[in-house]
């Protein structure tokens, strides 16, 4: 039994820490698949994180810090499709600068609201958050409190991720985005409005992005005031794994929990090893930062196979990275 | 159709020639507002502003006895700073995205430090700092021009697998910072916890006295690779090939240049120095830094590169304000404790949207058309 539930733990915290990953990630996909590199993840998740926090635990109300942690980091969507849309600016500058400068200001921030932290209530917001219980459901060993007994973010971000997926797949606008994404001059031809679908979706990407950044601001830190929780590298694993899901929010679920299993691999491993000496033994002789490479390594060998195999079809969208300017034609 | 509403009354167009006071204005501008938002800011945190860019900019020189410790610290920041951006700008002048700087100066930095920490303790300074530099600039050579090979080889995107062996190295840092065992020759020995080593004596880089102020070399050293770097860029056969391959690919192999060849040996370069950046930056520390910063010159470098456009005298001086920005914002951070020093990541963030907005208005002109042209135009 002692077993059963270290690995229950195991999985279930595999599945509460790595949810982040996959709001940053499909919010990235969205961006992505407009044509637009925006290596701003990990700033925008944070700005989309404090100011999220700061309003929700005030009002004390999940929503509100839902919608303001979606407003704040969408503004920083604005921001870059402004940039490069319109002012035709590098993406890749423009991209890293967002994650200098939101980084800096979440820090910033957050050494600047100590001393409000008393108005700060968050009895109704953290419980908004338990974790839910479904009849019988949640009482299947294992699978039940791993699946079943989540938080109700948990269960949005996989279904915003669903809606991103069917989105992209079905609807006549998500068509016209991927073919923006792919071959702006086409697109422009046929009469799409190029930098009306880029706008929209960059800020709806980093908005979800945005979310990600507050999960982890009421979920992985307890008091706000005295963490140390930063987004700690995550906005990055978040754009390794867009690429190792080859840009499909569906595969990015799974794609999630491998990523987020590595991630608690690096905690977890000696606890496991010592529970099954026999079979995971093993274990302990790989050090945490191995478990914590290994997203970037995977992705890295994923980029490079991807260009090998030229036959393949990705789902990289092939003007990625490149600013549309019609006169360029 | 509705095709009068669709055409808008402006159009933007390229610009051919550049005017100088423009450019200097707008960035000026942009620099000024830039701080007046920080100002703000700082007000809204209760802090009086002009007394916190005083704080800043004179970096606690001004009423310290020891004020040279402050310019010395400075350099410390300043030094790879500088070299690491010069080395991105040969990378950057080809269009070819090497945003794996972080990387490459950790590994130097890694290598550099095994050296230090494994040559005997006789070695002459001289003798010993030469290897740490060579070694440290060599593998991250090779780290960085791995990504080149496969970009000529196979059309790898050099952009996101340089972001990944940023963190891989990252991780490898950790891993030498973090793991005790007999086998870490990284580890002090004395201590419990696991606490990088501090090198030897003979690994320090050599400082000159003149008076109060050591002046470190590494300075002098940093100084002498921009006016190098210049004459590369400017003035040789491989910094020409570079600029052509940059601008355009298939004019560089019509003119019967190996563009390949040329990738891989500029991205090489660029690595090098950038490890030698961070072998210089661990023999002026007299240690291994293992945090999650560490290395993050690759970054602002990036930044630097582009505001100074490529050239290398304008990196040298936007080096010293920027590396000036962040000790300042440090200095400041310990007077006021609503204000850490990240507000230097900020300011930094804000003045680069305001330039990359501004260069717009260099690069394009906004041209306002007639209406029988628009309509003629839609047709």
């Amino acid at each position: 039994m002692d077993n059963l539930s270290l690995i229950t733990n195991f999985l279930f915290f595999t599945v509460v820490y790595s949810i982040p990953l996959l709001y940053g990630t499909v919010g990235e996909i969205l961006t992505e698949k407009s044509g637009s590199l925006n290596l701003g993840v990990e700033g925008t998740m944070a700005v989309g994180g404090i100011f999220g926090y700061l309003v929700g635990a005030s009002a004390d109300s999940l929503f509100l810090g839902m919608v303001f942690a979606f407003v704040f980091a969408a503004l920083l969507g604005l921001l870059f499709s402004f940039l490069t849309v319109t002012m035709q600016a590098n993406q890749n500058v423009t991209g890293l600068t967002i994650t200098t400068f939101g980084t800096g200001l979440y820090f910033i921030v957050r050494q600047g609201v100590k001393e409000i932290t008393p108005l700060l209530r968050l009895t109704k917001m953290k419980a908004a958050v338990n974790s839910l219980y479904i009849k019988g459901l949640s009482d299947i060993p294992i699978i039940g409190k791993v699946l079943f007994q989540q938080n109700i973010l948990v269960y949005f971000g996989i279904f915003i991720a669903l809606i991103v997926w069917a989105y992209l797949k079905f609807t006549k606008s998500g068509l016209r985005l991927r073919s923006i994404g792919e071959n702006p001059a086409a697109a422009d031809a046929v009469g799409i409005n190029i930098n009306l679908y880029k706008y929209l979706h960059i800020i709806t990407g980093s908005g979800i992005m945005g979310w990600g950044g507050f999960y982890m601001c009421i979920l992985m830190s307890g008091d706000f005031a005295g963490s140390t929780t930063v987004i700690n590298g995550y906005g990055w694993i978040a754009i390794a794994l867009v690429i190792f899901v080859n840009w499909n929010t569906l595969t990015a679920v799974f794609g999630t929990f491998l990523f987020g299993l590595f991630r608690s691999l690096s905690i977890y491993n000696s606890g496991i090893a010592q529970a099954f000496p026999k079979v995971f033994g093993w274990l302990t002789a790989i050090p945490a930062q191995f478990y914590n490479m290994l997203p970037y390594a995977a992705t890295a060998l994923v980029i490079i196979l991807a260009s090998i195999n030229k036959r393949k079809k990705t789902g990289e969208p092939a003007a990625i990275g490149l600013n549309y300017y019609r006169e360029d034609r | 159709m509705s095709s009068k509403k669709l055409v808008s009354p402006i159009r933007i167009v390229k610009r051919d020639v550049q005017n100088k006071w423009l450019l200097a204005a707008l960035y000026g501008g942009g620099i000024l507002l830039a701080f007046l938002l920080g100002a703000v800011l700082l007000s809204l945190l209760k802090v009086n502003p002009f007394e916190y860019y005083g704080d800043m900019f004179t970096i606690g020189m001004i009423g310290n006895r020891y004020f040279t410790k402050s310019l010395e610290n400075w350099i410390i920041i300043f030094v790879p700073l500088v070299i690491t951006s010069l080395a991105l700008s040969m990378a950057f002048k080809m269009k070819f995205w090497n945003i794996g700087g972080k990387g490459q100066f950790i590994i130097g930095s890694i290598v550099a430090s095994a050296i230090a920490l494994t040559m005997k303790p006789n070695t002459s300074p001289f003798v010993l700092i030469a290897l740490m530099t060579i070694c440290g600039g060599l593998s991250a050579g090779i780290y960085g021009m791995i990504t080149a090979i496969l970009k000529v080889r196979f059309g790898t995107n050099e952009t996101l697998l340089t972001l990944m062996f940023n963190y891989i190295a990252l991780n490898l840092l950790f891993y030498f910072g973090e793991t005790q065992g007999a086998w870490n020759i990284f580890l002090s020995k004395e201590s419990v916890r696991p606490l990088l080593a501090k090198f030897p004596e003979n690994a320090w880089m050599t400082t000159i006295k003149l008076g109060d102020f050591n002046l470190n070399v590494s300075l002098i050293l940093a100084l002498v690779f921009a006016a190098f770097m210049w004459f590369y860029l400017a003035k040789t056969k491989q910094g020409y090939e570079i600029s052509v391959v940059g601008d355009s690919i298939s004019t560089a192999k019509y003119a019967g240049m190996k563009v390949n060849k040329i990738i891989v040996r500029t991205m090489f370069l660029s690595a090098m120095f950038i490890g030698i950046a961070g072998a210089f930056n661990v023999s002026t520390s007299h240690t291994l830094t293992s945090s999650m910063a560490y290395g993050d010159e690759g970054w602002t470098g990036i930044v630097v590169v582009w505001l100074a456009k490529l050239n290398p005298f304008a990196v040298v001086i936007i080096s010293i304000l920027l590396s000036w920005l962040r000790y300042g914002c440090v200095v400041a951070a310990s007077s006021y404790t609503t204000v850490n020093s990240y507000f230097a990541d900020m300011l930094q963030g804000i003045i680069l949207f305001i330039v990359l907005a501004v260069d717009f208005f260099i690069k394009y002109k906004v041209v306002f058309t007639k209406r029988e042209n628009a309509v003629k135009e839609k047709n």
